[in-house]
């Protein structure tokens, strides 16, 4: 256990769909602010590594923005790496900050996220920059888009199992409701089934509230050993330890169609949630972890992500998440802090804000309307495209 | 005097509880446009898109384990090997679709697409995988497991995936 990296603190700006008062730099100075007030550091002077977590050149208008970014906030000259993995960035920069720590490169590193996806563009701009990380060619030229396919996946799911649009439009309300507690959230609502199905068709089956959000935003978590969190950071010591305990990742082939004949479900998530439920001991997930952000980037997306985690068997998403299962006062709370759909998702930022709302859980800092009581294991679930890349991170709570 | 020839606005943030900021409350904004034009090579798969010009449907096959892959695939990813050239019939199946309300205008092509369209995920007879495109025909009457066939168009185009789409077998 000597090396398995622990979390020393983390930081986020609100999300927003337009931060007009903020370019990159400025969003990242306010989330690594808020992790020193955290953690209860003066500076960074003692962190030997920095890691950058950003998907996107385009909405950044910027390459080398990890060099940018680094300098920015004083880490120079420590050495530097820059993670990119599609939706699945912030959470396979952590997990690769997990292998830095274990490997001995370093002791304690930065992993800062962020990304400008908001209104800087139009929607239709950001539609043409999103499809780029479809199949060129074959995808994105016949005006595809991963509404579109996230869609075509649904209607699978829908026909073979008999799930239905008002299952899915109940994780659209349930996690936008979550996010009136968390005061950094882009989106709250209050919203019933019946507003989710009266919106407007977007990609049908989805319809735009099912549809998760553009947004500006940075994230930012400091892991280290535990040796290294206690010679540096009072605070660390005077709450419980949290630690990064296990990760996996797994991969599927780009385009929906060469998986064929599955259709329904994300072979890349389950293959990232067994290397981690291996590393971790768990063999029931549904009770042995107590609190998990999944990647809602579209409503029924919660619906296969809950079956690919095993936390109930394929085909029974739908009408599990219908029955509440997964609401706050449900038997496995998820997406606590809004998720995608009412948190947002800056996507470089988006995976170490699950991560952030996990170890809040596990040290009991949540907002008391969104605590789950007595969380000692927590998972993220991220992916990118639709899961041809997917992360599964876990981390626990040890007092 | 001098000025800023892109459109400009300045707005002033209002600090808040939290005066951090407050000297920084000025902020200016620009609208800028930036275009890139390419020289995009099909590579390896051009033979697939030149072959829609002759009206005919193009797949590769893998010569150790027989899968056909469409769209093509030069390298069978499974066995590491080159693959071939097989022509399909260019009939086939819906698995899936989705019913699409607004177009990314990816390029003039899809720009000029009246929505919503059908985006669908086809089993053509003789392939093993499916591919993806438009279908058009009236999002209502779409099922999962109708039959279609590939359309060639005659109108010029700009991208030549666009030389072909599906249309419902009558």
């Amino acid at each position: 256990m000597k090396r398995v990296p622990v979390v020393v603190g983390i930081g986020m700006t609100r999300f927003a769909a337009d931060r007009p008062d903020c370019n990159p730099r400025d969003l990242l100075t306010d989330a690594v602010l808020a992790l020193l007030a955290d953690a209860q550091l003066q500076d960074l002077k003692a962190v030997q590594h920095g890691l950058c977590s950003y998907e996107s050149d385009h909405f950044n208008k910027q390459m080398t923005l990890a060099a940018i970014l680094h300098d920015q906030i004083g880490l120079t000259p420590v050495p530097n790496v820059r993670i990119e993995g599609g939706g699945a960035t912030g959470a396979l920069a952590l997990r690769t900050a997990w292998a830095y720590v274990q490997s001995g490169l370093c002791d304690s590193i930065l992993v800062y996220g962020c990304e400008t996806n908001g209104r800087g563009v139009s929607s239709q701009t950001a539609n043409q920059l999103f499809a780029l990380s479809a199949d060129f060619d074959w995808e994105m030229m016949i005006g595809g888009t991963y509404t579109g396919f996230y869609a075509a996946m649904m209607r699978a799911h829908m026909q073979r199992y008999g799930t239905t649009a008002e299952q899915f439009a109940h994780v659209a309300v349930r996690n936008r409701r979550n996010a009136r507690f968390n005061p950094l959230a882009q989106k709250p609502m209050e919203l019933t089934i019946a507003d989710v199905l009266a919106s407007r068709p977007v990609a049908e089956p989805y319809r735009l509230l099912d549809c998760s959000l553009l947004s500006d935003g940075a994230a930012v978590m400091l892991l280290a050993t535990e040796e290294w969190a206690r010679a540096h950071s009072a605070k660390f010591t005077a709450r419980p330890a949290v630690y990064f305990s296990a990760t996996g990742c797994g991969t599927d082939t780009m385009r929906l169609g060469d998986r064929y004949p599955e259709l329904t479900n994300f072979r890349a998530k389950r293959a990232a949630a067994q290397q981690a439920y291996q590393m971790a001991g768990i063999t029931d997930p549904l009770h042995q972890i107590d609190v998990a952000e999944l990647y809602d980037s579209y409503s029924g997306v919660e619906i296969q992500a809950v079956e690919d985690l095993g936390f109930v068997p394929a085909g029974q998403g739908g009408a599990s998440v219908a029955s509440g299962m997964f609401d706050l006062d449900g038997e496995l709370p998820v997406n606590t802090d809004g998720g995608l759909l009412g948190r947002g998702a800056p996507v470089g930022a988006t995976g170490i804000a699950q991560a952030a709302e996990i170890a809040l859980q596990l040290w009991g800092e949540a907002d008391p309307r969104r605590q789950v009581a007595g969380a000692r294991r927590g998972l993220t679930d991220t992916h990118a495209g639709i899961a041809t890349l997917s992360v599964v991170n876990i981390f626990e709570r040890r007092d | 005097m001098p000025d800023v020839k892109s459109k400009k606005d300045i707005l002033q943030i209002e600090a808040g509880e939290d005066s951090l900021w407050a000297d920084f409350g000025q902020v200016e904004r620009l609208t800028l446009s930036l275009t890139q034009t390419y020289t995009h090579t099909l590579g390896r798969y051009s033979r697939f898109f030149i072959e829609l010009e002759n009206q005919r449907f193009m797949a590769t096959r893998c010569g150790r384990c027989q899968r056909v892959y469409a769209p093509p695939r030069p390298l069978c990813p499974d066995c590491l090997c080159p693959t071939y050239w097989v022509e399909l019939a260019g009939t086939g199946t819906v698995q899936t679709f989705s019913v699409q309300h607004f177009s990314p205008g990816s390029n003039a092509d899809v720009a000029a697409l009246k929505t919503p369209y059908v985006f669908a995920y086809v089993l053509l007879d003789g392939a093993s995988t499916l591919f993806p495109h438009l279908l058009i025909a009236d999002p209502a009457q779409v099922t999962v497991g109708m039959r279609v066939r590939v359309h060639y168009v005659q109108q010029p185009v700009e991208h030549p995936i666009h030389l072909i789409h599906f249309i419902p077998v009558e």
